[in-house]
């Protein structure tokens, strides 16, 4: 429904919004990683030409706000924690008269020991990064202990009778980057105060409900003074969860009394934006010589940087990713969010999946390679099928798993795993969730008969609000172009869990159904009335109410309940019932189960250039579980997007840091890929009806952003030797391991 | 960042205007490079002198030599049909430069003048012995492209000084030219080691006549001297050129940084030195009657 004004160019983004008299606000940013603030003096830059206002930390409330730990303050106030945070706000009349006001603010700061990365955070008597940690207000169920913030852990059987009774055991050390979002529009707000002491904030924000809170809880105003608006989102992919340049929107316009529009720098993007966060994962793995997986000790240590944001809960599902979609009947997994002097990584389409995946794939390879075994069969020998149980005890159902691997398997030619020298196929599987939370949505039938589609949810270029009304449109027997959608505005719209965790069609699009239910209770009701036919003679057919004969439109029956009754109008809600899972295999775990888990595996054939590591990708399969393809090619879109990112996480992309401060901040040298980097790639959609989702659909906008690092892993391996352990694998890597080999 | 911004018609008028504004003025061309620069807060002139009106600039001639114009773009080094032939180096150079939108403003002047040390093009104009013509108050000279860079973003150019075209001479029969690129990407990409050669044989297939040019390997574009003297009147073979890779590879100077490490730049130049050596030999056998 979105597509013709995104291709056309018409659609409106929040990059776009304007408003009358507006100011444009910049953020003044640590150059220091670590250091004890000074002082910090804006006399000058406030006097500049152009300026309207300077803010610090001495001008906002001082309040610590943060979704699992609030540990984050809006303004450094006396510590700085990274290269990148904020220090300072200006508002003036133009863009560069705010940027050179920046450069007059003056900043004293002592440097201070600093932590770069979690093997230092870890230290014995490594800095804190937060002294008072312990005195944090924190969700109680977090294991936290110093620079660790969260420490989440599944313990199942018992790993060590499960290495005895394995007959060998292999243990295996990944490390991962980290990659941006690298979504096309940068984060913007534009927020305006009226004079009822109600700020409204024009924002590209995932999850406007989130927004609002979180301005609330730093603006010290009840939530119903902050009214959050998505206009559009140009791209978010998780990046765009937690607040971004909202606050300093809301307490510049507050300052200067007129409106104030923040947007975000490339610059700004790689150094102080949520990006993925950088893995170190260790795997221990006890398998028998027939190549049964007996036990799996893994742990898997975030870099989460200098505040909690989406750590703790990210390092929860690592674990559950971590068991991979395998049937091991002895765990002990645990997933570590670490505090060091960087950003505060964040969410990135499917958190947490591409790192753990990349960890677990790479080496069911390397054990198939040492066992003789093909890896598609060692995978087939012990992958989880219809019923089992996942790690933490969940019961699972419509596991599309076999399906998945055989098909991309056939499709990538897999019995012919090496067809000539320097080229090879890798194959990859792994499970993902369809994230919970509520949706409610109100829906309307308008008395020209076409219907308005109320929704808290925004858009974010999934195409999920257009499968939220296939639902509707499916239901009630009306065609999608007479469906309108409003959505995501907090004051208006009904609550919604937000654009995030490849649930938006899946709860909204269930929240159509149980609205269209009582929908058409009301339509029937009336029809009966008005055509003087028993409800039970009366059925929904495009756009009308038929039977005995007669047939009233929903345009006509609109019209005589507006004059009658106020309206057809109807509210359907969803939460995804919860999935029972065994509570005593889980600690400090915020994501205990997968909710209607997706199966998945890619395939990919590739040459490798002995002598420059280039990799040449020749083609490239995926093969998911989508439950009920809904929109066949809305999905293969999500599918290609999340391979082309997933392939930029594993060839090119990496935010490269240097002493905490980012080497490649600018889109010259943080390489994502181009469209000649991408193969096509070819989609194989397999359906096993999830029990929950709308016609059985299941989360698909994330999932194809997890394989890809392990499955060109695995596909350089095949074609050379060489395992790399480490992302991005860069034909320069490849290159210098050949060479190594080759002494 | 704002500057006064000024569209002359003639170099004349050109040359004077940026005499007048000294240091406080720079040229503009296509201007990716310039307004990149300005952007980033690196330089700010006060005034920018466009070239875009200036007559004269922007022509490709080939008679006994070829002459392009300061103002050709990118994308007009790849389309011209006189250097789909023994030229095709020069297309191969241009065409791997950033993407449509830079190759269809970023100018062969532009490419000389910004100095970089990864700049393929003139990796490829120095492999063809180019010369530059600098025109200034003080009137025309001619001046060799191998030393007119002399360190990143410097070169030799006068205060004041237009750089208005690059020359070089025709080839000798049998003669062929090839650029090869490495990058972490296949567009949008600044070479992390770039090689250009040209290969002229004689009847016996002995090289006649041998220029390697190494781009991002050193402060700026460079010859690789040993390299071509290895292979003086010598055929092109396998052994051969896998020595003159290794020779090549130990005559650059190259940094590690963000893009690549040290190691890996002299590997590359080792590696695509016999492969453009190669790819020349191959297209000379094909191109002879």
């Amino acid at each position: 429904m979105d597509a013709p004004g995104k291709v056309t160019g018409t659609a409106l983004y929040a990059a776009d919004f304007a408003l009358p008299g507006m100011l444009y606000g910049k953020v003044l940013r640590s150059s220091e990683p670590h250091a004890r603030l000074v002082r910090i003096d804006a006399g000058r830059a406030a006097r500049l030409p152009g300026v309207r206002a300077v803010i610090t930390a001495a001008d906002v409330p001082d309040v610590r706000y943060g979704g699992s730990v609030k540990d984050e303050r809006v303004f450094a106030r006396d510590r700085i924690r990274f290269a990148g945070q904020p220090l300072a706000a200006v508002a003036a009349t133009s863009p560069d008269a705010a940027a050179a006001a920046l450069t007059a603010i003056e900043v004293v700061c002592e440097p201070l020991r600093p932590v770069f990365d979690v093997a230092a955070a870890l230290a014995p008597g490594a800095p804190l990064v937060h002294d008072a940690w312990a005195s944090y207000t924190a969700l109680p169920i977090l294991h936290r202990d110093g620079n660790v913030c969260n420490r989440a852990r599944i313990v199942v059987g018992d790993v060590e009778r499960g290495f005895v009774e394995a007959d060998r055991v292999f243990e295996n050390r990944f490390t991962t980057s980290s990659v941006h979002q690298g979504y096309t529009e940068p984060r913007a707000a534009v927020a305006q105060w009226d004079s009822s002491g109600q700020v409204t904030v024009w924002s590209n924000t995932q999850l406007p409900f989130e927004i609002q809170t979180t301005l609330a809880e730093i603006l010290q105003l009840p939530p119903s003074k902050v009214r959050v608006i998505v206009p559009g989102i140009g791209g978010g992919f998780g990046g765009k969860l937690r607040i971004g340049v909202e606050h300093f929107a809301a307490l510049l316009a507050m300052k200067t009394g007129r409106p104030v529009k923040v947007m975000t720098t490339s610059e700004e993007e790689l150094t102080a934006a949520y990006a993925r966060q950088p893995a170190t994962v260790a795997v221990k793995t006890g398998v028998t010589n027939d190549g049964r997986l007996t036990a799996r000790e893994a742990r898997l240590w975030f870099d989460t940087g200098a505040f909690a944001g989406s750590g703790p809960g990210v390092a929860s599902v690592a674990t559950l990713m971590l068991a991979g979609p395998y049937r091991i009947p002895n765990l002990l997994l645990e997933g570590f969010a670490v505090y060091t002097n960087k950003t505060n990584f964040g969410s990135f389409r499917a958190p947490s999946g591409p790192q753990a995946n990349f960890a677990v794939e790479s080496q069911m390879d390397i054990i198939a390679d040492a066992l003789g075994l093909d890896p598609l069969e060692l995978r087939l020998k012990n992958i989880v099928r219809e019923g089992e149980e996942g790690p933490t005890g969940q019961v699972l159902t419509a596991v599309g798993l076999e399906e998945c691997l055989r098909r991309a398997a056939d499709a990538i030619g897999w019995r012919d795993r090496r067809p000539e020298v320097g080229r090879g196929k890798g194959i990859a599987c792994g499970w993902w969730t369809t994230t919970g939370g509520s949706s409610g949505v109100y829906v309307k039938v308008n008395p020209d008969g076409t219907v308005a589609l109320n929704t808290g949810a925004a858009e974010i270029g999934t195409a999920a609000l257009t499968g939220a009304a296939q639902v509707l449109a499916e239901d009630l027997g009306v065609q999608m172009a007479d469906i309108n959608v409003v959505s995501a505005d907090t004051l208006s719209t009904p609550f919604d869990f937000g654009a995030q965790g490849s649930r938006t069609a899946f709860a909204v699009g269930n929240a159509c159904r149980a609205a269209v239910a009582d929908l058409k209770r009301q339509i029937l009701a009336l029809a009966s009335k008005h055509l003087g036919v028993e409800e039970s003679a009366l059925a929904l057919r495009e756009g009308s109410v038929v039977g005995a004969g007669k047939r009233a439109t929903l345009g006509e029956l609109a019209r005589i309940s507006q004059a009658s009754g106020g309206g057809l109008i109807a509210h359907g809600t969803f939460v995804a019932p919860p999935t029972p899972y065994d509570t005593k295999r889980v600690e400090g775990h915020v994501y205990p189960a997968f909710h209607s888990p997706s199966f998945h595996a890619h395939a990919t054939d590739l040459s490798v250039d002995a002598e420059t590591g280039e990799i040449t990708i020749h083609r490239y399969v995926v093969a998911q579980d989508v439950g009920f393809a809904m929109n066949p090619a809305a999905i293969e879109g999500q599918i290609e997007g999340g391979v082309a990112q997933g392939l930029g996480q594993a060839l090119s992309e990496e935010i490269v840091y240097e002493n905490g401060r980012v080497l490649n901040a600018n889109l010259t040298d943080y390489k994502m890929p181009t469209a000649r980097d991408v193969p096509r790639v070819e989609s194989i959609l397999v359906q096993h009806p999830s029990l929950v989702g709308p016609f059985g659909a299941k989360g698909v906008g994330e999932p194809p952003n997890i394989e890809p690092p392990a499955a060109i892993a695995n596909a350089v391996a095949s074609a050379t030797g060489v395992r790399i352990t480490s992302l991005p694998i860069t034909a320069e890597k490849v290159a210098l391991a050949l060479r190594e080999r080759a002494k | 960042m704002t500057f006064d911004y000024h569209e002359p018609t003639s170099v004349r008028e050109a040359i004077e205007l940026s005499a007048r504004f000294g240091g406080d003025g720079r040229f503009l061309a296509g201007g990716t490079d310039l307004m990149v620069q300005i952007h980033r807060g690196r330089l700010n002139p006060r005034h920018v002198v466009s070239l875009q009106c200036v007559p004269g600039l922007d022509g490709i001639e080939v008679d006994g030599a070829v002459r392009l114009g300061a103002r050709v773009t990118h994308r007009r080094l790849e389309s011209a049909e006189a250097f789909q032939g023994a030229l095709r180096g020069l297309a191969e150079g241009a065409e791997v430069v950033g993407g449509h939108q830079v190759r269809n403003v970023a100018t062969v002047g532009g490419n000389i003048v910004n100095a970089s040390p990864a700049a393929d093009v003139v990796v490829v104009l120095l492999a063809l012995d180019a010369t530059l013509t600098c025109l200034g108050p003080a009137g025309e000279r001619t001046v060799a492209l191998d030393g007119f860079a002399t360190a990143p973003g410097v070169t030799g150019l006068r205060p004041n000084e237009l750089l208005t075209r690059a020359s070089f001479p025709r080839l000798a029969p049998r003669s062929a030219t090839v650029f090869l690129k490495a990058g972490r990407r296949r567009a949008m990409e600044i070479s992390i080691a770039c090689v250009a050669a040209r290969v002229t044989l004689d009847d016996l297939e002995r090289c006649q006549d041998v220029r390697i040019a190494l781009g991002a390997v050193a402060p700026t574009a460079i010859r690789a001297r040993a390299a071509e003297r290895h292979l003086e009147a010598r055929p092109l073979t396998d052994g051969l050129m896998r020595e003159t890779g290794r020779i090549a590879a130990a005559e650059c100077r190259p940094i590690g940084d963000v893009r690549a490490s040290a190691r890996y730049r002299a590997l590359l130049v080792a590696t695509l030195v016999p492969r453009a050596l190669a790819r020349c030999l191959e297209r000379i056998k094909l191109g002879a009657p």
